[in-house]
């Protein structure tokens, strides 16, 4: 009998498809045993891994106050990343009595130090793994190893390693990364690196700001947004300067920095920035004055609602609608400014905010009544129509569905009148249909002068 | 004459049935790869920072509805529901001859407002913006039927006010992370990520309770099974594989987040385009390499999006009819690229594979076994090369399907029980004959209405998306 060899090269081309298919079908059992197997040995190894877990936790308590020496338990790799990891996640929610024993088992146990060293000797996915771990202990000793790790030639562990800093929230563990990033030495995603700076940081802003003045160009925008998030009143005169710098980025994050500052000195600086060429500073601008919720920035607000930028309209509404008790001067001076675009704006944004509803409420409050009429009838001659006869309608209180139709019926506004024509159908119910008629004849004067001025324009 | 005609076909066919392979397998490889190291990356990733972190950018939920008052409701709570730091809910209705837009005013008790509605993407026109006072994230426009689904999907942008739009059908089902998880590699590189896409998995089959995801389990339905097969190889092997060699075409359009300022830039989805998912991200490609900006399209396999896959013959072949004359007219609209050294490594690899492996597949197969009779007619065929080639073609595409189940099981794990396992690797002997061969003939259909000018959506049959059927006992 030949053998197979002899076999395939004599069927020639057949042979090649042959072979090709052999090694397919090989391929596919492989793969086959592969995934059972692979099932098999994982639901063995989650079995054994269950057992372990139930006895560490049975014993946790001895284990953290180091009755159960480490050695029992450090020498078994599972043992030890069932510990470690119950550890770490207890970390997370612990009291501070409890934190401080966690650590101290931390430490005593040689987990720490197995980690460092393990971070500073390993490369690629192990030592990934090493400085993750330190940075889930948050102890200042794992600040060397982690700052080591942000040299590392793979991103995985120099992203392990910012994370790792990040997760500290001590002062000490931002110099690392300042130093680096002020130089312009550090590659690691950008909102990364901001989380990482603004949870160090937080308690000490002046810190970044001595690193921002010294920094590289390059830099420069990435700190300025750091401090855009920390800043604190006292930083105050510090923003004066970086508001007037010559990077755009810089500026829109000392607009930001400025919705803490002083409201004073806030609304007079961000007021110059609201003029700025670049559209982002001045959308930076007018959402920290909308944050001061002061009623000195009304004025800058409306300034900006009637902005080039739709962006900045809109952000420049979102704040106006904020002021709730100042709607019906707001609105009245937006009429003032005859810009259709910024109108609609803010009547959108307050019909999308709830302050429509709000003031609709109000008119059951004796209180806010008149306000609320007043800035209800703005809003009406600023284009919000249709949501007010639907809440005429539909409101779930007659007596504002009542003042509500009164106060429209007061309103003489002839596109009410026109607008009544859509709301009015056959399906209408009774009650509905009855209050459409009433209004239509409260507004019948309206329509007939308006009828009579095209007339006499015509 | 002839006969040398058919045997220099036979071998271009062998050629092409060879790189075809050859690419699926090269693919296969990097797909492990990649889904190896995300694997290994999501265990560790901390998506409570992206959840706390104020970087997190808003995002814009564009949903677009066409007669969907079976599942509106459901689609739009479950999307309130994600866990997201900010984001609005645009809900689109399209036209729809149902109860859609009552379902929803009825639900959310929504009221017509004068929104201010500044059309920078031509549509049909809009009849009415609708404002929910119960939930202030949601906004809902009604227009007139545009025919398509871009249509009503750039209506929805108009309107979007955050930096990022994500797409989501109203007949799908985010996980309540999707939203974390689709854009964590965009808050990781917001100046090059312009946009990023999820999978799209297989509801049919599992339990589904208050607006999620209860009960993992496969459908009992062959066509369905063959599906989540298809599914799973194309976005577990294809998409993967192509993201590994940052070459990917196409961003589902039921799960995928992209950039407003671009997309608006490039005139939202194109409105003849049927496949407009894969349209969108080709423009995005042209323009960008044409803008000679550094820039990544995005897959991510983590971030799930759940929808129910058509469960009829009629159904599923007008939906595979229809995406590849989707894909024709996406294919033929962007020819310039074909070849074209200016787009890179799109314009000379992904573009010519689209065109060679994609679209004109079912034409050589079918030019293949044609071929093939003729040579048997001749006495030029050799039977028994035949059948080797014949079984080898099989076994091989069939170690993709395993591999794509491979990568399932080493990575996601969806499937936990013994039971679904073993009937996802049977499937997989059953997806290549006939299931391949049936899929063929309505792609073959989808080119025959391509050339034929034939641009029209066709309904999907839809159960709803709620509590899913029990299999029969004498299934189980």
């Amino acid at each position: 009998m030949p053998s197979v060899s002899r076999l395939l090269d004599l069927m020639g081309p057949a042979g090649l498809i042959v072979q090709a298919l052999l090694a397919s079908l090989a391929a596919v059992v492989g793969l086959l045993a592969f995934i059972l197997l692979r099932r098999g040995a994982r639901r063995v190894y989650f079995w054994r891994r269950d057992r372990r877990v139930i006895e560490v936790r049975a014993e946790w308590d001895a284990i953290v106050d180091g009755s159960i020496p480490p050695k029992k338990w450090l020498l078994s790799r599972m043992s030890r990343e069932i510990v470690e990891g119950i550890l770490l996640d207890r970390l997370e929610v612990a009291s501070p009595k409890e934190t401080s024993a966690l650590l101290q088992c931390l430490r005593f146990s040689g987990l720490l130090d197995s980690r460092i060293h393990e971070a500073r000797i390993w490369r690629g996915w192990r030592r990934h793994k090493a400085l993750l771990a330190l940075g889930r202990m948050r102890v200042p000793e794992a600040i060397p190893a982690l700052a080591e790790g942000l040299d590392d030639p793979e991103e995985e562990c120099r992203i392990a390693a910012t994370r790792g800093l990040g997760r500290l929230g001590l002062p000490r563990g931002a110099v690392p990364l300042l130093e680096r990033v002020s130089r312009g030495k550090l590659e690691v995603p950008s909102s990364l690196l901001l989380d990482a700076l603004i949870n160090n940081c937080r308690a000490t802003p002046a810190l970044t700001l001595t690193f921002l003045m010294k920094s590289v160009e390059s830099a420069r925008p990435l700190l300025a947004r750091v401090l855009g998030e920390i800043a604190t009143p006292d930083l105050d005169e510090d923003l004066l300067l970086l508001a007037s710098d010559e990077l755009s980025e810089v500026r829109a994050s000392a607009a930001r920095a400025l919705s803490c500052a002083r409201p004073d000195l806030a609304v007079s600086i961000l007021a110059g920035l609201v003029d700025d060429e670049e559209w982002f500073v001045r959308l930076r601008a007018v959402v920290a004055l909308g944050e001061l919720e002061d009623p000195r920035t009304i004025p800058i607000l409306l300034h900006g609602l009637c902005d080039r930028n739709r962006q900045v309209r809109i952000r420049s509404a979102c704040g106006l609608s904020r002021l709730k008790n100042h709607l019906e001067d707001i609105l009245c001076l937006a009429l003032k400014t005859q810009d259709a675009y910024a109108i609609q704006e803010l009547v959108s944004e307050l019909e999308r905010s709830g302050g429509i509803f709000e003031l609709v409420t109000a008119l059951g409050d004796p209180r806010r009544r008149a306000k609320a009429e007043a800035a209800l009838l703005a809003a009406l001659r600023g284009g919000c129509r249709r949501i007010l006869l639907d809440l005429v309608l539909n409101h779930e209180n007659w007596r504002t569905r009542g003042m509500l139709a009164r106060l429209l019926g007061r309103s003489s506004d002839p596109e009410l009148h026109k607008l009544m024509e859509l709301f009015d159908s056959p399906g209408l119910p009774v009650r509905k249909r009855r209050v459409l008629r009433w209004l239509k004849r409260q507004l019948a004067p309206a329509q007939a002068s308006l009828s009579q001025a095209v007339k006499v324009v015509a | 004459m002839i006969g040398s005609l058919v045997q220099w076909a036979n071998t271009l066919l062998f050629f092409y049935y060879l790189a075809c392979n050859l690419i699926y397998l090269r693919l296969l490889v990097a797909a492990i790869k990649a889904s190896v190291n995300q694997n290994r990356r999501q265990k560790t990733a901390w998506l409570d920072r992206v959840r706390r972190s104020p970087l997190t950018p808003p995002i814009s939920l564009l949903v677009p509805a066409h007669n969907e008052e079976l599942s509106i409701v459901e689609s739009v709570r479950s999307l309130l529901r994600l866990d997201y730091p900010e984001f609005e809910v645009i809900v689109t209705n399209d036209g729809s001859k149902d109860g859609t837009l009552s379902q929803l005013v009825q639900e959310f008790q929504l009221t017509r407002s004068d929104y201010l509605y500044l059309p920078q993407i031509e549509t049909k026109p809009v009849r009415g913006i609708y404002l929910s006072r119960t939930e202030r994230r949601l906004v809902v426009v009604d227009k007139q039927a545009g025919g398509s689904k871009s249509d009503a999907i750039n209506a929805a942008m108009n309107l979007a006010s955050k930096p990022y739009v994500c797409v989501v059908d109203a007949d799908s089902m985010l996980e309540s992370d999707g939203l974390l998880r689709i854009m964590a590699p965009v808050v990781n590189d917001p100046d090059r990520v312009v946009a990023a896409g999820g999978i799209v998995r297989v509801i049919n089959g599992s339990r589904v309770k208050n607006g999620s995801v209860g009960d993992v389990r496969l459908p009992w339905g062959f066509l369905e099974m063959m599906q989540v097969e298809e599914y799973l190889r194309a976005f577990l092997i294809g998409r993967e594989g192509w993201n590994a060699f940052n070459m990917l075409l196409i961003i589902s359009g039921a799960f995928g987040v992209f950039r407003t300022d671009l997309c608006k830039h490039l005139g939202g989805f194109r409105r003849g385009a049927i496949g407009e998912d894969l349209d969108l991200v080709v423009r995005m490609h042209r323009h960008l390499r044409e803008q000679n900006q550094r820039y990544r399209v995005h897959f991510i396999a983590d971030p799930v999006c759940w929808t129910e896959v058509p469960s009829t013959f009629k159904s599923l072949g007008n939906q595979r009819a229809r995406w590849h004359n989707g894909l024709a007219e996406c294919l033929w609209h962007n020819r310039c690229m074909l070849f074209n050294k200016r787009y890179g490594r799109i314009g000379c690899v992904a573009v010519p594979y689209m065109w060679l492996f994609e679209l004109l597949a079912p034409i050589v197969e079918c030019l293949g076994w044609v071929s093939i009779a003729v040579a048997a007619f001749l006495g030029l065929l050799s039977r028994r090369f035949f059948i080797q080639f014949l079984l080898f073609g099989y076994v091989f595409s069939t170690l993709i399907s395993m591999g794509s189940v491979l990568i399932e099981e080493m990575t996601y794990r969806r499937y936990n029980n013994w039971r679904d396992l073993a009937r996802l690797i049977c499937f997989c002997f059953l997806e290549n004959f006939p299931y391949k061969q049936i899929h063929t003939v309505w792609r073959l259909r989808g080119i025959w209405q391509y050339l034929k000018g034939c641009h029209t959506w066709t309904k999907i049959e839809r159960v709803g998306l709620g509590e899913s059927p029990k299999p029969s006992t004498a299934a189980s």
